[in-house]
Order: C-alpha cells, then structure tokens, then sequence
C-alpha cells in the first residue's frame, strides 16, 4: 500500500467526492460509497494491498 | 441359550421421511425395495471381524463399496433403510462433476448415467431481467480435456440405485459376494479397542454385533458417530430458507443452468433453475430468512409460484418438494481411531456450486485405493493418515467456497445488502463487477497441497482423457489405465526409453506395486511392450507435464508426483505415494 501523496490533484478529487453525494439521501450515499469502493478496489487489483487498504481503514480511532 | 422375549424386544423403527409435507412420495417414481436378509450372526450370537464396515448406503457409501468392489476388498455395507433416496424421490443433490463422472465411469455406472441424465456447461445468472454473470464450462481448459462433460444433471436416487445395481453386479462375478449389503441395520452402538472397534447393529429380526478394522460413517448429517468418537467441529448455520419443487411441465427453458439473484416472480428473491431427467425441472426457491417450512411448502404457494414464473398458461405435475435450510459444518479430523468420516459426515457444505454430493464420491475414491493397498499389505498403515491430509483440506476449501456464496445470497441486513446491491448494479453495467455475483463456483476436484504423500509437482486430478492403444486397437482413456493397474501406482514414461531406464522400469514393475506404460506420439518407436498414443498431447497435458518426463498417478487419478528422469526420484516418489 502506497502511503506517499499520489494524488495527482487531491483537492479537486475530495471536492468531487463531496459533490457526487450532494442532493443523495443517506441510503444512497452509502450506496455510492459502496459502488466507489468495488470500482477502486478493482482498480487496484493486487489482493495484499487492499488487504493492508482494509487494515488501515479499520483502525476507526 | 439365551431366551428372548417378544414382549420386550422394541420393534425395528422404519427410517422416517425427515419431514411429512404433502408431496413426499415422488409422484411418479416408484422406489426400488432391497431385501431384508436376516444376518445368521443374530442367531448364532457369533461376533465376526470384517476388514471393513461401511456404515450408511447413500451415495457416498455406496460409491465407496463398489470401489472396493471393484479392487476385491470385502466389506459389510450397513443401510437403516432398504431403498434409495432418503425422503421419498427427492433429487437432492442433483449437479455431477466431471470429476464424479469420471468416477462413475471407472465404476461403470457412466453410461448409465450419461443415457439419463442431462448434460449442461452453460451457466446465467439474472437479477431482474439482466443478465449479469455467465460462463461456458466447455471453454475452460480444466474440463476440455475429459472424455466426459462438465457436469450431466440427475436425480439422486438414479445414481445410488445404478451403483446398487453394480455392486450385486460385481458380486455375482466372485464365488463369494465381496459386498455383503444389510439393509435395514441401523448402528446403534460403538466401543473403540486397540486397532478395531465394535458396532452394535439393530434389524427387524433383532441386535446382534459385529468387528471392525475399519469403519467408515457415510451415514450422513445426523450421524452419532462424532459423539460416540468425540469428534469437533466447527458449523455454521444461518437464517436462509429455501425450498425445492421438482415439476413437469409444458414450456421448455434451454437446457442451461439459470440463477437469478433476485427474481422478481419471487419477491426479489433468489431462484435456481435446472433440468434432471424423466423431463423433471428442479426449481429451488428462497424463502423469507426463518420461513416455516410447512407453510412455504403448500401447494397452493408452489403452485402460485410457479405460475409466477412461467405464466398462466402453465400445465404443470409437481413431483416433489421440500422445504430445507441449510448449515456447513467441517469435522476437524477425518480420522479417529478406527472410523473415517466421508461425505457429510466430513463436512457439510451450503448447496450453492455442488460441492456436496461430489465430495462424498470423491472422499469414497480417495479412500478405497488406500485402503485396498494396506489391507492387501503392498503400502504401510500411515497411508490411511492422508486421507485426512489431502480430504479434510478439500471439506475446508468447499466450506471457504459455498460460505462466501451463502453469504452473498443470504446478506446480513445492513452494509452487507449494500454491498451486494453495488455490485449487482456494477455488473449491469461494467464488465469486471461480473466476477463479484457470486451464486456459487461451481466444484472441480480439488488439489491436494500438503498431503504426507504427494510430491511437490503431485496432488492434482488428471482428466480421463483418451489415446490410442500401442498395439493399435482403438482408443483407451486414464480410466482405463487406472483399472487395470487396479490398486497399484500407474507410472506414465512419456517419450523415448533409454535401455538403462527399461530395465529399471521393468525391475520397478517386478518389485514395487506399480504398472508401468509408455506414452508415445503417433510416429515415435515404442520401448516397452506397453505403450500407447497420445497423437494430440492430451495425456500429456493432462498430467501437467512437457517433453521427457514421468507422471505417476494414483488409483483415484490423481498425481502422487512427477519428475524427468526414470531414477532414484522415481523409486523415492512411490514409496511416498505409499506412506513408506
């Protein structure tokens, strides 16, 4: 897992995360969420790093 | 002399259909009736020790008796019932692995077999009315290279009465039967001694005992072996609820196998969609989670349900139904003392793939080899042991498998729907989200990766693929091979034979249990005596192996080890593959 900035623009990508849930209710935001998640997940492919992903996502403190 | 008295005897208790809804008579099918023969060890009170005692005679025990039929190993087989089909002609498990196929046909029942039943390798699965996920089993090269199909579709009680017929079959070319089927015996006692144990058998003519070397419980999910042994194991079980109708009817789907993860004749919910035999369709329906089972059963709702899905104009004979739920369930180990678990008595899998029913028959042919090879004295006792390695790793992948497919089908409410419904949604739309439907993988035979007796090349099923016989007699298969080294090890030599490596060959062949074949292309001389053809390479690939090499195989087809050169290797690789 890569844990240097990547982002090619990171304040434009966070606005358009925030933008593509305006006007959804609750339900389905969580379900854009979900459908961003496989997309992604399947961008990056390699099993052990989205296993680390998943490991540093759950440290929820 | 004991004085018996019929006062106090308790009458033999008929094996009772697990549950007594509406249809469980099998319209239509009459179920054969075997004979009650009294055992003559009841009157004469005589406890005999057998090598072998097989206790349940469904389709795991069953395939297991005539393998070791096959191999001329006896063995007492011990049924509660006297028929097949344990609730009525109920399908149950119904979808066959090549690789059970393959078995079958080693065991002779395939024709039978491939004459009844359906053949399938195309797969839909639907939410809605989109297709979002299919597959063509044709076009993957694990299957192409088999002599039989990816899978044929038949009701349950076909295959075990065809091996039941079988086994009387080979029982009538001995002087003896090597089978000895009690019908109606139920296990009712066990008492582990020092390398044998005791059963203790009930039958409509009275209890009598007898001895065990080796007792295999294929008795099924409610055996009492794991208390009387103190098995663990870990299980699973959930809410989902499911049920079953086998109909005729007067509309014809194609012969595919279709899955809808929500249908919307089914309030959203899952339907599994398949051709058997006799024209019958099996239908299975979920249900709403802890659904009661009397209820959903009905025929008013199975007829409702059906009209549903096919419409108004629906002339429909429901044949059977049942209601079930579901657990998976792996017993810890497969073997404890004297008894070995196969079947369900191993591991208990969700339905979803067909990993149950065929990993019985494949636990059946995994034993009956080693067995025959101890019993016969040509391999040591601690070949018994990888039975454990090499099934217990096979229950533990199937349960990994169809739990993760019960999990999508039956998602916990909450985040869990949320994520299937992305994915769902995915699907519909881009290619990759496809390979996340999961209404369940379908089995393979499974590879063994730690087993004490494989090498590190071994552990893989070889299909049964054909080649032409050397002395130009047509055509032969693995199968073929395998049976006629019966319990011994096949080494396959592809390519040229240097002297050298013949007369080890032929030395191996004199002191080692193993027969020895010679793998040619069409042009190439031939060495040995024994030789065949593989003009397309098929074998060859098969066994997973290029150029000059040898490949040797078990009696259950599958790879101990394989290596290049015919020497030390070799030697050392077969006194492996037999616990030496």
């Amino acid at each position: 897992m890569k844990t240097h900035p990547n982002f090619t623009d990171a304040d434009a990508f966070y606005e358009q995360l925030l933008d593509a849930h305006a006007n959804l209710d609750r339900e389905a935001s969580e379900l854009l969420n979900a459908r961003l998640i496989l997309l992604l997940a399947n961008q990056i492919g390699d099993g052990k790093v989205l296993a680390e992903c998943l490991s540093a996502a759950s440290q929820l403190n | 002399m004991a004085i018996v008295s019929s006062t106090t005897e308790p009458a033999f208790a008929d094996a009772a259909f697990t549950n007594g809804y509406e249809f469980t008579q099998g319209t239509g099918y009459t179920l054969p009736e075997y004979p009650f023969v009294e055992p003559p060890d009841i009157r004469s009170g005589e406890v005999r020790r057998h090598a072998v005692v097989i206790v349940g005679g469904g389709i795991t025990g069953l395939t297991l008796a005539c393998s070791l039929a096959q191999l001329g190993v006896k063995a007492v087989l011990l049924d509660e019932d006297n028929t097949v089909g344990v609730k009525g002609a109920a399908s149950r498990g119904i979808c066959y692995t090549q690789k059970s196929l393959e078995i079958f046909d080693k065991l002779g029942i395939y024709e039978r077999v491939a004459r009844k039943g359906i053949q399938w390798s195309v797969g839909r699965t639907f939410a809605g009315q989109d297709e979002v996920y299919s597959f063509d089993l044709r076009q993957q090269s694990n299957f192409q290279l088999s002599t039989q199909p990816p899978f044929i579709n038949i009701q349950q009680f076909y295959i075990e009465g065809f091996l039941v017929e079988r086994i009387a079959e080979l029982n009538r070319t001995t002087p003896e039967p090597v089978i000895d089927m009690r019908w109606r015996s139920r296990v009712t006692g066990f008492v582990q001694h020092d390398g044998f144990a005791t059963l203790t058998v009930e039958t409509p003519a009275g209890s009598y005992r007898l001895q065990a070397d080796h007792v295999i419980d294929a008795s099924g999910s409610h055996t009492p072996f794991h208390a009387w042994c103190g098995a663990t194991l870990k299980a699973k079980k959930g809410d989902d609820r499911w049920c079953i109708a086998d109909v005729r009817f007067s509309k014809h789907p194609p012969v595919e196998r279709h899955t809808w993860i929500e249908a919307p004749f089914n309030d959203n919910r899952s339907v599994w969609q398949h051709l058997m035999a006799d024209d019958v369709w099996r239908i299975d329906y979920q249900m709403a989670p802890n659904s009661d089972p009397a209820e959903v059963s009905s025929e008013a709702r199975v007829r409702e349900r059906l009209r549903r899905q096919f419409g108004d104009d629906l002339q429909c004979e429901i044949v059977w139904v049942g209601p079930y739920a579901y657990r998976s369930q792996c017993t810890e180990r497969l073997r404890i003392g004297s008894v070995y678990f196969m079947g369900d008595t191993a591991k208990i899998v969700n339905p979803f793939g067909a990993r149950g029913g065929n990993t019985g028959v494949s636990d059946a042919d995994n034993l009956a080899w080693k067995l025959a090879a101890v019993i016969r004295g040509t391999a040591a006792p601690a070949l018994l042991d990888s039975y454990h390695d090499e099934r217990h790793e096979a229950a533990t992948q199937n349960v990994l498998v169809t739990n993760r497919t019960a999990r999508f089908l039956r998602p916990a409410d909450g985040v869990e729907r949320v994520f299937r419904q992305a994915a769902i949604g995915l699907a519909r739309q881009h290619l990759f989200a496809r390979s996340l439907i999961n209404t369940g993988r379908m089995a393979v035979a499974n590879t063994y990766t730690h087993s004490r007796i494989c090498g590190p090349t071994g552990g893989q099923s070889v299909q049964n693929v054909a080649f032409a016989w050397g002395n130009g007699a047509g055509t032969g298969t693995v199968n073929d091979l395998l049976k006629w080294a019966q319990s011994r090890l096949l080494v396959l030599v592809f390519g040229y034979l240097s002297p050298s490596s013949v007369e080890r060959l032929r030395q191996l062949a004199e002191t080692a249990p193993v027969r020895c074949v010679q793998v040619l292309g069409p042009d190439e001389p031939a060495q040995a005596k024994e030789h065949v053809r593989d003009p397309k390479g098929h074998l060859q690939g098969a066994c997973h192996v290029f150029g000059h090499a040898w490949a040797l195989l078990r009696h259950d087809g599958y790879l101990a080890a394989t290596g290049e050169v015919v020497d030390g290797d070799l030697v050392q690789a077969i006194e492996k593959s037999l616990g030496l």
